[in-house]
């Protein structure tokens, strides 16, 4: 006889059994802890209350949660405030959105009688997290921001609060170097001059290389995560908008790319509108060997926290994924190279090999030109002995060269290739927080016919050479790709180019192959957003007609160049926030502007920093519209902290100008 | 080392009190995550991202506060970003039957299982971490970033998606019978 499912109560308890009876049998895998170990990064600290109220204090209104009976897994930031003028100590409510209140501790304190305006004159005393029903909170304008000196007061107050509470969690012990205020010392960058707004009838043609690196962004993760602030120099956008992944489509061809564009409304200026151009490239399968020369940084600096344990694990995992008719060299320089250590090509499971990646240990000082010449040499040699082969030199390294050529130009001149046949590819790896050089690694890539990532730890090490992510990124599939997009006078007024500071050349370039245009691997997409206005006589509506764009890359396996064109065109009267808005645009338009305007501190460019904290706060709040959305992604939730970060630092340099004033 | 005591080491960077925590509760985990997508790898990669995700927020653990319904709580939170990831996870796994089972025991799992391969990934995965996980309507609210009222309703859903199915598969089997 069939079973009754009738009711919910009796289904539920048969899935109850069923579940039961299924499961028992099941276990973890056995290794499940030694696959887990090396991925586990750093835990989240609890950020401290300053920050939480700086940030709340840069909104100047707090949105309702949806309507429901819970008790919300939330909290009110009840302030105590007293005015000058009034005798009586008055309390503000203000609700914190939901991703703040999740890393506030919650300690119940009943608050006294709420009041929604805050006095002119405010003196804030004391600071409560208590949980509160969802009805109860209610939206709330506040006036006027309490001022800087006065949240310094609340963070003093609070931390007395949450030192005689048992029931916050303990700090940990081992606290990572985190002054909140500072950069991590001894690093190196180098401020980008922003691109400017064009006017059409002066230039209405736009070329820059494409790019697909992302280190700007991982680097400011990891500095926010241990604590330190962001380096606006550090800030590259196209970096940024580049470690995010936008679903394109895959292209029709397998030789070529789907070049996507969208339009929508700009979320900062209504004057102007944003435009996102897309270049996916194909997928394809690539059989031919490799020959990857390891050039390995072992100076004393590379002894800071673990770095010689993360180059290590990236070589050797590189070393993993090879396949059997791959060969790998090593070298291994200080202050020369150390040529006990050197191994000249080999089977990737040739013990010389493991051997010495696992010799790899710091000492002396870092002569990257004497390693580089070293390793272009041997990579020369293997590639004569095997034409048909792609050639890799991977250097690892923080990237603080000390000995001989220190800049990155001469350290190319001295040592790179100029076969344009069959280049060597440099990759840079860079590993280390403080003491660090950033522009040294990114331009040695740039210009080495290669890329440049960044790692942390050596879980991210093992992830990112991991057998599949290499064979992806190890198979070039197009050499030399640039873009230029023409915009049409008639209707685009003016135009500006969000981020690639360094990547924009000169129209006339765009005909020549040269080699500072990017290299990119099978599958790897690249994206760029513009910031545009339109002509007031252009008619609004679905199928607007921009400009063209058209790229044209050289095909690494046979030296030819192809050239690809599209139309740019999308829908003028798309809004910023309407949800028929492709999310995913939404997110790639907040993170591009929030890594534009945050790059122009402490300036702040034309908009004054008090702008760019504006457009933060803004920003803040667009990327929050996205929670139901995206909230699952880590890669929203990390960029959600970032920008929380981001808004802090601007806000202590400039609070935000009144809400209704856009940036201009 | 009881498992408040372990989580009180973890806050003080202590890895081998999280291993003792992992070892505890990895196979309910994996057992979940297995019920959720029905494939191993699948299950593999729910329980490390949410383990992952649990040491990263260690310092958010309340104390006082069970350490299974926090630790599934990520899962559940796992489970979305992974049908972000591959919108195409999973059915749900067929293992075979206990021999000690009657024949309508076993027939019975049998269409279960079939009318919960047939859900979508996001119902299977509420009916598992309500039904089988135990998570309460407070908690999965609290996992999931929605209302109370919201898990409700798509809790009803499910169930009433599953009623759907198991009803359609009697119909076919018993015209499949009759033929």
């Amino acid at each position: 006889m069939a079973p009754n499912y009738s009711t919910d109560e009796a289904l539920g308890d048969a899935l109850r059994e069923y579940f039961a009876a299924e499961a028992p049998s099941l276990r973890a895998p056995s290794n499940l802890w030694d696959s887990l170990e090396g991925r586990l990064e750093e835990p989240r600290r609890m950020p401290r209350l300053r920050r939480k109220v700086l940030a709340a204090a840069s909104r100047y209104w707090f949105p309702t949660l949806a309507t429901g009976g819970a008790v919300a897994a939330g909290a009110v930031l009840a302030v105590w405030a007293t005015s000058a003028n009034l005798g009586e100590p008055q309390v503000v409510e203000k609700f914190v959105t939901q991703e703040v209140i999740k890393e506030v501790p919650v300690e119940t304190i009943v608050t006294r009688e709420v009041i929604k305006q805050v006095p002119v004159e405010t003196v804030v005393t004391k600071v409560v997290v208590k949980e509160v029903p969802v009805e109860a909170v209610r939206m709330v304008e506040v006036e006027k921001v309490v001022t800087k000196e006065v949240i310094k007061e609340v963070a003093v107050e609070k931390s007395v609060v949450r030192e005689s509470s048992a029931a916050y969690s303990r700090a940990p012990t081992a606290a990572p170097p985190a002054p909140a205020t500072t950069r991590p010392p001894a690093t190196t960058f180098q401020d980008n001059r922003r691109q400017p707004v064009v006017a059409t009838v002066d230039d209405a043609v736009s070329t820059f290389s494409l790019d697909t690196d992302r280190t700007s962004y991982q680097l400011a993760l990891n500095w926010a995560r241990q604590g330190y602030d962001i380096e606006p120099d550090s800030v590259r956008a196209e970096e940024w908008i580049n470690a995010f992944n936008y679903q394109y489509a895959q292209p029709a061809d397998a030789w070529g790319f789907a070049i996507t564009s969208d339009v929508v409304a700009h979320p900062l200026d209504e004057r102007k509108h944003l435009v996102r151009l897309g270049f996916q490239a194909a997928e394809v399968p690539d059989d031919r060997p490799l020959n990857v020369t390891l050039v390995l940084d072992a100076s004393g600096s590379m002894r800071d926290g673990n770095r010689v344990d993360i180059a290590r694990a990236a070589a050797e995992t590189i070393r993993q994924s090879l396949r059997p008719q791959d060969r790998v060299a090593v070298v291994h320089f200080t202050s020369d190279v150390i040529h006990d250590l050197t191994v000249e090509h080999q089977a990737p499971d040739h013990s010389a090999v493991w051997n010495s990646i696992r010799s790899l240990s710091p000492r002396g000082s870092t002569n990257v030109q004497a390693g580089l010449n070293l390793g272009v040499q041997l990579a020369d040699r293997a590639r004569r002995e095997r034409p048909s082969a792609y050639n890799y030199v991977i250097l690892m390294s923080d990237g603080v060269a000390n000995v001989d050529a220190t800049n990155p130009f001469a350290i190319l001149e001295s040592a790179y290739d100029r076969n344009a046949g069959n280049p060597l590819r440099l990759i840079t790896v860079g590993v280390g927080i403080s003491n660090y050089n950033d522009v040294l690694l990114e331009q040695l890539a740039q210009h080495g016919n290669g890329w440049y990532r960044y790692l942390d730890d050596t879980g991210q090490a093992q992830a990112t050479f991991s057998r599949a992510n290499w064979l992806a990124l190890s198979t070039p599939f197009a050499d030399q790709t640039r873009a230029q997009v023409t915009w049409d006078p008639d209707v685009v007024k003016s135009w500006r180019i969000i981020g690639y500071e360094n990547r924009v050349t000169s129209d006339a370039s765009f005909a020549e192959d040269r080699k500072e245009f990017a290299e990119l691997p099978s599958g790897a997409a690249t994206t760029v957003f513009y910031e545009v206005e339109l002509h007031d006589g252009v008619r609004r509506g679905e199928d607007l007609k921009l400009g063209r764009v058209e790229l044209r890359w050289v095909v690494p396996e046979t030296g030819q160049s192809r050239s690809q064109q599209v139309e740019v065109t999308g829908r003028s009267n798309l809004g910023f926030g309407s949800h028929e808005a492709d999310p995913l645009l939404r997110l790639g338009g907040i993170v591009a502007l929030a890594a534009d305007r945050y790059s122009s501190l402490p300036r702040g460019a034309d908009y004054g920093a008090a702008g760019v904290s504006t457009d933060l706060a803004i920003l803040q709040e667009e990327l929050r519209a996205l929670a139901g959305q995206l909230g699952g992604l880590d890669a929203y939730r990390d960029f959600g902290f970032l920008l929380e970060r981001m808004a802090e630092r601007a806000y202590t340099q400039a609070p935000p100008r009144s809400p209704s004033g856009y940036s201009r | 080392m009881t498992d408040e005591q372990a989580v009180l080491r973890c806050q003080d960077g202590d890895r081998e009190a999280f291993h003792h925590l992992v070892e505890r509760y990895q196979d309910l985990l994996y057992r979940t995550a297995m019920l959720m997508t029905g494939s191993r790898a699948l299950a593999e990669e729910l329980v490390q991202g949410a383990l992952r995700s649990a040491w990263r927020g260690i310092h958010g653990f309340q104390h006082g506060c069970p350490v299974k319904p926090w630790l599934m709580r990520y899962l559940a939170r796992e489970g979305v970003s992974q049908r972000r990831r591959r919108p195409s996870a999973g059915v749900v796994p067929s293992s075979p039957g206990q021999p000690d089972d009657s024949d309508e025991a076993q027939h019975e799992r049998q269409d279960m299982r079939q009318a919960l391969a047939g859900l979508d990934a996001d119902q299977r995965h509420i009916l598992v971490l309500h039904y089988f996980a135990d998570l309460t309507v407070p908690q999965l609210a609290k996992a999931l970033d929605a209302g109370e009222d919201s898990i409700n309703t798509r809790l009803s859903r499910a169930l009433g998606h599953l009623r759907e199915r198991l009803e359609a598969q009697g119909a076919q089997e018993v015209a499949n019978n009759g033929s």
